[in-house]
């Protein structure tokens, strides 16, 4: 008789390609749960996706989530993070093609889904900088919300993303060439802004540790974008801490 | 001490009554309509996350309510092992939300570096036995708690199976020291899948073994009735229902309704239901 692990090897075979032959049991019976696994395993990439999906069309995503399940296999008991390389595979399937920009739109979709399972912590007000001098200003680190992600791509990704929350969009044009933006959740939903080039690079640079004075360098701004990036970064309520690096 | 009682720390009480599941689509009319039932029913996997929307309703949900919380990835029956960070995940939940019970399958969920994320069926051999009990046994002790584990719905039988799907569950049981979730849903479905005594199956699990109970809706796709929890519960796994309320007495029960999810008070009307058949097995027993 087979052993356990012998039986499940077989049987997990047959589940990946219906042209094998499961030693264990007939070929009908397996139908179910191969069934079963892709539709499951769709659902899940659908919901992680719902705007790439809408945009594609059952159909279509159907058939990109078949050839991502055989490219990337769910390594996991938990299928929230199935999507994980979709946005990669996507780069590879696409290559070439006139939607190779989908793969970008993915990425916007799971910065979307990281965002929302991340904790809201409480954030700071503006108030918070007085009393720093300017010296001391330029080597305050920030603290960000945690659910924040930004990205930024070639093509008007964010756009689209924004178009595409209800069925039926008209398409956009995708000669609007490069954009970048952010994600983040407020009270448990999630918002996605497109940002200009020099706003998106200082909070970029924030985000990767940099003090106040090194994202300003690494975005050129001048001190009017200074203020008015301040100002949106604690209206919108994205710094939880502020930190006096040594100079 | 029976080898059930020697297990875990017992979790917190759990009336035994009919619950719901927590369902995304109720979020807010949960906690603002409060309806009267037994307890709510969440997937382990859908909570390992620090924040969002699904962890804050839990929370919610958990000072009104208490909690089973049950499980679908562990594959506690799979011969590769069992994924340690997925146990280190579960152990966090019971932790964070302190649930009253904690439940998984009888079924392996990965081989060969794969995850196939189903309740993949188990021959019912020794060997079976032997690796799930082990296995289950193992996460009992690292959980800190006592398992429930499930029956699942089979759709292919085992020529190698030496035992009947009771005598697993049971043999399992008895070597782990974890109790049984018992859904008659899937007790129905397998009968009518596989040509199994549905009665039979109810008649023999050993008393004292079940501490919960699903019932659920189920497709029908040609010959075969699939196990969708897509629907309302048939006449035929109600009066399977009664048959094991009777035969185990008031047990938690849980209206297992995961897909095609209605308005709150249907699942409400259907834990009614199963309220009155535990009513009635108390006024018989008192």
């Amino acid at each position: 008789m087979a052993s356990l692990r012998e039986i499940q090897r077989s049987f997990a075979a047959a589940l990946r390609d219906p042209a094998v032959t499961c030693a264990v049991l007939p070929p009908a019976n397996l139908g179910v749960y191969r069934n079963n696994g892709a539709i499951t395993f769709r659902e899940a990439l659908g919901q992680t996706f719902p705007v790439l999906r809408r945009r594609v069309g059952d159909d279509y995503f159907r058939q990109l989530s078949t050839h991502y399940r055989e490219r990337f296999p769910s390594r996991s008991g938990d299928l929230h993070w199935a999507g994980r390389d979709f946005a990669a595979f996507l780069d590879d399937y696409l290559a070439g093609s006139e939607y190779q920009w989908l793969a970008d739109l993915a990425r916007v979709e799971w910065a979307c889904a990281e965002s929302l399972v991340a904790a809201e912590r409480v954030s700071l007000g503006v108030d918070s900088l007085a009393g720093y001098s300017s010296v001391a200003l330029e080597r305050l680190a920030f603290g960000l919300q945690p659910s924040l992600r930004t990205l930024s791509s070639s093509f008007p990704v964010f756009s689209v993303w924004l178009t595409n929350q209800v069925d039926n969009a008209p398409p956009v044009d995708q000669s609007q060439g490069s954009e970048q933006g952010m994600i983040r959740i407020r009270h448990d939903s999630v918002e996605v802004r497109k940002l200009d080039r020099a706003a998106f690079s200082f909070i970029c640079a924030l985000a990767q540790g940099a003090t106040l004075g090194e994202a300003m360098t690494a975005a050129a701004l001048d001190a009017r974008a200074l203020t008015n990036v301040l100002a949106f970064l604690f209206a919108e309520g994205l710094v939880c801490s502020l930190t006096l690096k040594s100079a | 001490m029976t080898r059930l009682e020697s297990r875990g720390v017992p979790l917190g009480p759990i009336p035994a009554r009919a619950g719901i599941g927590l369902r995304s689509v109720h979020h807010d009319e949960l906690p603002t309509q409060r309806p009267a039932v037994g307890f709510i029913e969440a997937h382990t996997e859908n909570y390992f996350h620090e924040g969002g929307a699904a962890v804050h309703a839990l929370l919610r949900a958990r000072a009104n309510y208490p909690l089973s919380l049950h499980g679908v990835g562990l594959g506690l029956g799979s011969a590769d092992g069992v994924d340690r960070e997925h146990l280190r995940r579960v152990k966090a939940a019971i932790a964070r939300f302190d649930p009253a019970l904690v439940s998984e399958h009888a079924c392996w969920g990965h081989a060969g570096g794969e995850h196939f994320n189903d309740l993949l069926p188990l021959p019912y051999t020794d060997e079976a036995v032997e690796l799930l009990a082990r296995q289950v046994g193992e996460a009992q002790d690292f959980l800190g708690v006592q398992l429930l584990i499930e029956n699942v719905s089979a759709y292919v039988a085992f020529e190698y199976s030496r035992l009947q799907e009771w005598e697993f569950l049971a043999a399992v049981a008895s070597r782990s020291g974890c109790a049984l979730l018992l859904d008659v849903n899937n007790v129905y479905v397998s009968s009518q899948n596989l040509g199994q005594d549905a009665a039979r199956f109810i008649d023999s699990l050993p008393l004292g073994s079940v501490r919960e109970i699903h019932v659920a809706g189920h497709a029908r796709n040609g010959a075969v009735l699939i196990d969708d929890h897509g629907s309302q519960v048939c006449e035929p796994v109600w009066a399977l229902y009664r048959r094991a309320i009777a035969r185990f007495g008031a047990v938690p029960t849980l209206i297992e309704w995961d897909n095609n999810i209605p308005a709150l008070e249907v699942l409400v009307a259907e834990a009614r239901r199963a309220d009155s058949i535990l009513g009635e097995v108390r006024g018989l027993a008192a």
